[in-house]
């Protein structure tokens, strides 16, 4: 008697379920973005290791025979320069990181604050923008990408530069389709009857609501751009030599696919695992994020 | 369906189409003058010999010279100039042979990406959460996450060089004419266009399963084959509606995908093209197969819009 | 023939009393029956040749093949002796050296039919001369070039116009003809390199038909009814970046006559690729038109390969390739860097090797002998496309080279190399922020720049940042002084060590303000190479020699490899193969039934 008087007297908890722990309960759910997200924090964790440490200097020249096969000295083998793979590999996880990460942080910064303001503000601002996004959209990335990298040089950061102008509009029309819709909503009106500024409206209000779809294309915008990188390593305009990325490995690999396939495809598996990885988790956050979908 | 209003539309897309057309060469062409280095520099040429060759080419001119000269040839003659590296090699006929080419291994691997990724997602649809949907869906996703010179790469393995087949390990381009061999043609076009093909594959299940619920098929399947036929016809005609919609951002993928995959099994097309003369810094053929490469965009985004209201007859321009 | 078949055979042969049998039994089986009904070769290359007109071809793909459509007066034979090919006999030249004078054979005709006389030559020699392509330079010895070389029309119908008026500004002075069958050739000075220089298969020297060259001054080659020359073989269609195929001339006038009717050469840009269809039996032959440095990681697959090594040939070629130094820097050229030689008076002194200059050239000795170039030649190129180039810049094979291991630069001492860099750099500082700069077009050049790298970084413990800069900037970028320190390397065009004394240093080539790699100029130089250019050759060697020694001591370069060509020759094809300079002609080659 006592316990059900006790359990009648307690108050019902009801859990307060906001949009970002019903996300994140539902995201924990889903296996796959589960082992996508262990993969890519031990994947972050080799490239901080890698900075300071790996089995064999990245760039050491003949520390063993030339196109050498994976032996238990080196896990992965070694390339036509006797370097040992498995230390290219994890410098190589670096500046897939930093060209993933790198690129979506400026795609943010650039175009998120143009699709706010042509999806809020509308009229000829909206007109302009969507041209120029449009005529973007009307170019080949790589073309630009290439011509781009020839024109600045090639390294690392005007490879940043160049998948950043290349892929920005990806974001922007994201954003200014959020925006879009969002304006019409009551508490905009609310806001802007209010008398709040532009400035609070658009970041206070708008941005935190669109939060979810953006973190997505960020998301999915990761695995794109390291599959731009290794496209123009593979080209031969991505990073220089003796800087290791997975896509110029891959390109190294190729070449010698018949004499030596273990080259190609450490660095295949690499950047296949780390994309299918990013787009896992993508999926999974656009699952948990979005109040639409069931499961 | 071909009112006045769809033809004011096409008539305004191809407005639009020849300014960007014009806006991206002309970026390009000034931009390009920029670079350091030529084609035309050797270790052998002195001096005045080196002038003689600009003089040939006219780029001792001031640059709004050339440019407004380039324009005109363009706009007039459809004449994109002189190759710097290959002499007396015109870039209009060059360029156009080379576009047949890309347009074989592009149009084999769109026809692919799309009979493939559509059945693919069909399937997955109808046997929804069945170990084969499992498969499927993981494939696409593997699919889309692989560069497709990786793909490439691993095909040629399997093929070429453990099991000796197929391509027999001529992966390279055997040019007959304006045909190539289909034989040497799938191993490209399969690379090219898996990555895509498994994009649509995702789609296609995703809206299949909008349109119709496991319980309907289930009922459709009970009541026959003909039942079952036309509620999987009903549901595909809306599921190619968000497949039409990325067609065209499918046919930029494949277009830009085509100069890796060009490069590497050396099919002679515009991708490869590309790619070897931004290396060769033969600027005069590049700005050229940019313009046609920006030309061919406009178009095809043309041409998916319009394939809507084909689709959709409640669209109209 | 299998081992089977060939001991039957022999056994066939000792029985035999039948000469039906003993002919097959000859070693050489060169009877007609013994050839393939389809004399057609194929082979593959991996870029476009830029042009066959002779008077502006530069690059080696150009000059492989325009070899086989393009005669001169004298040419090289396959073992670099230089014979007479239009012209009847070797010139006879008159005892001051000046003047060589040629009689023409009476038998040649261009491709049309049209009948070759000293007329053609005249014209076009001065065409080649007066438009000033990469080669005019061959023609330098002639007299009145100097004027030619400064005229301002160099190409199209106006310079043909001028040709046609004979005016005075395209007009080689030091040519005659005093027949129509015979040429007269004044030079300006003793040029014991004359001969070589004119006998450099496919350039300026080669004889061009001014009937057809009228039509289309600039791009008469690019149509095969207008690409006409003297050789065995014609254009007879073109598709550009894609195929060129080639006929046998008939009734050809030279020997040996041409036994391949076609030869057709596709265009395929990718080395693997190219090298698989050859193992698959698409392609005769790979290596052949100037892509003969094939990937290593196919060669060392092929020499595993039981049925395909033999197939594999191996051949020296005329090229080496070193790091230089900047070793000037004034207003002309821009990089500075640690190396430099102090500068020079007005009177061009050798200041490179003088106590003030000391410090500099410790430096360039300690990276010199800090690098090991037996590892670099295993390591990257497996000891198969490249050797250590331990005889001086002058490729091994070629007059002038000085022999195995003379080269105290060649030599790996780290720490000997050490104590220098203590002495030229005690503090570390001048070898702070180093570059090294090479163009990555031709693979290995990125695999010998890393390799460097690795070398200075372990055993000097310097690190040197990489910079590669796309082939054309690269060129323009060292003639303009803008490296410390760069790859540079040098193909051989003819057996001479004019050709690199001549065209890498010296004021003759612009030194040392441009026009040069390194800038290294002085005036004992140039009036060394200038005494040697004008003796005959064999008086002329010591005197290269000791201009090469002088380069050693001054400690100016780092010598790297030579390089090595491979060829894929099927076993059925007879008569092709390679010397240093080119590939045989298709003329000497036959396809026999197989």
């Amino acid at each position: 008697m006592a316990t059900a008087v006790a359990a009648i007297a307690r108050p019902i908890q009801f859990e307060q379920a906001s949009l970002w722990s019903d996300a994140w309960r539902r995201l924990r759910r889903n296996r796959l973005a589960l082992v996508a997200t262990i993969y890519l924090a031990v994947l972050v964790a080799v490239a901080l290791v890698s900075t300071v440490w790996t089995p064999y200097r990245m760039s050491a020249i003949g520390v063993t025979q030339t196109y050498a096969p994976p032996s238990a000295a080196h896990l992965l083998g070694a390339d036509e320069l006797g370097r040992d793979i498995l230390s290219r590999l994890m410098v190589g996880a670096q500046v897939s990181i930093v060209v993933g990460v790198g690129t979506q942080v400026l795609v943010l910064i650039v175009g998120v604050p143009i699709g706010l303001l042509a999806g809020y503000y509308k009229g000829w601002l909206d007109s302009v923008i969507s041209f120029v996004i449009n005529v973007f959209y009307g170019i080949p990335d790589i073309l630009v990408a290439m011509i781009l990298v020839f024109l600045l040089g090639p390294s690392l950061r005007n490879i940043i530069i160049s998948i950043v102008v290349t892929r920005w509009m990806d974001m922007a029309r994201l954003v200014r389709g959020q925006a879009l819709s969002l304006r019409e909503r009551e508490f905009v009106e609310a806001g802007r009857a209010a008398g709040a500024r532009p400035v609070k409206m658009l970041f206070g209000h708008i941005l935190p609501n669109a939060l979810g779809p953006i973190i997505v294309q960020a998301t999915f915008g990761i695995p794109a751009a390291i599959l731009f990188e290794a496209f123009l390593s593979f080209l031969g305009v991505g990073v220089q030599p003796p800087t290791p990325s997975w896509g110029s490995m891959a390109n190294e690999g190729v070449a010698s696919i018949q004499y030596a396939p273990h080259m190609v495809i450490a660095p295949s598996i690499a950047l296949s695992l780390t994309l299918m990885a990013f787009n896992f988790l993508g999926d999974g956050l656009r699952d948990a994020l979005d109040p639409r979908t069931r499961r | 369906m071909l009112t006045k209003g769809t033809l004011v539309y096409i008539g305004q897309r191809l407005v639009l189409i020849a300014f960007t057309v014009v806006a991206v060469s002309s970026v390009v062409f000034l931009g390009i003058h920029r670079l350091p280095g030529d084609a035309l520099m050797s270790e052998r040429l002195r001096g005045s010999a080196y002038q003689a060759l600009l003089h040939h080419y006219g780029l001792d001119r001031p640059l709004l010279v050339q440019y407004w000269d380039y324009i005109v040839g363009v706009v007039t003659r459809g004449d994109l100039g002189e190759s710097l590296v290959n002499r007396g090699l015109h870039i209009t006929p060059l360029v156009l042979r080379e576009l047949g080419v890309s347009a074989e291994v592009g149009g084999l691997a769109l026809i692919f990406t799309i009979g493939l990724g559509l059945t693919l997602g069909i399937f997955a649809a109808l046997r929804q959460n069945t170990w084969l949907d499992y498969l499927l869906t993981t494939t696409s996703v593997v699919g889309y996450s692989m560069p497709n010179f990786v793909i490439a790469a691993f095909l040629i393995l399997i093929f070429g060089v453990w099991l000796d087949n197929v391509t027999g390990g001529n992966f390279y381009y055997q040019l007959g004419g304006w045909r190539g061999d289909i034989g040497q043609l799938w191993l490209p076009a399969f690379a090219l266009g898996f990555p895509y093909a498994s994009i649509v594959a995702r789609l296609t299940r995703a809206s299949m399963l909008e349109v119709i619920r496991q319980d309907y098929i289930r009922t459709a399947r009970a009541k026959g084959l003909t039942e079952f036929l036309i509620t999987v016809r009903h549901a595909l005609r809306n599921a190619l509606i968000p497949v039409i919609t990325i067609l065209g951002p499918l046919v930029i993928g494949i277009i830009t995908g085509s100069v890796v995959i060009e490069n590497f099994f050396g099919i002679p097309g515009l991708g490869k093209e590309f790619a070897q003369s931004i290396l060769n810094r033969d600027y005069a053929i590049v700005i050229g197969v940019f313009t046609m490469y920006a030309a061919l965009v406009g178009l095809a985004n043309l041409v998916v819009d319009l394939a809507y209201v084909v689709i959709d007859p409640r669209i109209r321009y | 023939m299998t081992p089977a078949s060939l001991r039957f055979l022999k056994a066939m042969c000792v029985a035999a009393a039948g000469s039906m049998v003993l002919a097959a039994c000859g070693n050489n089986p060169t009877t007609s029956t013994n050839l393939a009904a389809d004399q057609t070769l194929k082979f593959p290359i991996l870029g476009d040749f830029g042009t066959l007109d002779p008077a502006q071809l530069n690059a080696e793909t150009d000059s492989e093949i325009a070899q086989n459509v393009f005669n001169g007066l004298v040419k090289f034979d396959n073992n670099l002796n230089i014979v007479p090919d239009i012209a009847s006999a070797m010139p006879t030249v008159s005892a001051d050296g000046l003047t060589y004078t040629f009689k023409l054979r009476q038998d040649v005709t261009f491709s049309n039919g049209d009948k070759v006389t000293s007329a053609d030559v005249l014209y076009s020699w001065n065409r080649a001369a007066a438009e000033q392509g990469a080669y005019a330079t061959n023609l330098a010895a002639i007299d009145g070039y100097a004027k030619v070389s400064a005229n301002t029309v160099n190409g199209g119908a106006a310079l043909e116009a001028l040709l046609e008026k004979k005016d005075p500004s395209v007009i080689l002075s030091g040519l005659s003809a005093p027949d129509p069958s015979t040429v007269a050739v004044k030079l300006s000075g003793p040029a014991g390199w004359f001969l070589s220089a004119i006998a450099l298969e496919a350039t300026t020297a080669m004889i061009v038909d001014q009937k057809v060259v009228k039509t289309d001054f600039d791009n008469w080659w690019t149509k095969p009814e207008t690409a006409i020359g003297t050789g065995a073989y014609k254009i007879s269609s073109y598709v550009p970046k894609t195929s060129i195929d080639f006929a046998a001339v008939d009734n050809w006038w030279g020997s040996p006559k041409p036994t391949l009717k076609k030869v057709h050469i596709d265009i395929l840009g990718n080395a693997h690729s190219a090298i698989n269809a050859y193992e698959q039996g698409s392609y005769d032959l790979y290596g052949y038109g100037g892509y003969s440095n094939a990937p290593v990681d196919d060669i060392l697959r092929i020499q595993g390969t039981a049925n395909e090594k033999s197939q594999l040939l191996l051949h020296p070629k005329v090229r080496t390739t070193w790091v230089a130094f900047n070793l000037v820097h004034d207003a002309k050229r821009p990089a500075a860097g640690p190396f430099l030689c102090p500068p020079q008076t007005k009177a061009m002194e050798d200041t490179c090797s003088t106590p003030a200059g000391a410090a500099a050239k410790n430096l360039r000795l300690a990276f010199a002998l800090a690098v090991d170039k037996t590892k670099l030649a295993t390591v990257v190129c497996h000891d198969i496309v490249c050797a250590p180039a331990t005889g001086g810049l002058i490729t091994k094979g070629l007059i002038g080279y000085a022999g195995d291991n003379t080269d105290p630069l060649a030599k790996f001492d780290a720490a000997q190399a050490m104590s220098l860099l203590k002495q030229g750099d005690p503090d570390g500082s001048k070898t702070k922020g180093l570059t090294y700069t090479y163009d990555p077009n031709n693979p290995l050049n990125a695999s010998v720049a890393q390799f460097l790298q690795d070398q200075w970084q372990t055993n000097l413990g310097i690190h040197v940042d990489l910079q590669p800069v796309d082939h054309s900037a690269f060129i323009h970028g060292y003639l303009a002084g803008k490296y410390v320190l760069n790859r540079q390397g040098w193909q051989a065009d003819y057996n001479h060590p004019q050709d690199w004394v001549d065209n890498l240093w010296g004021s003759i080539t612009g030194c040392p303000d441009a026009n040069c790699g390194g800038g290294y100029d002085t005036k004992a130089y140039d009036d060394a190479i200038a005494a040697a250019d004008a003796l005959p050759l064999e008086q002329a060697i010591p005197k290269y020699q000791a201009i090469m020694k002088t380069l050693e001591d001054d400690a100016i370069y780092i010598p790297l490899y030579y390089s090595q060509g491979a060829f894929l020759i099927k076993p059925y094809v007879k008569g092709a193969g390679t010397n240093n300079f080119f590939d045989y002609y298709w003329n000497q080659i036959q396809i026999l039934s197989h």
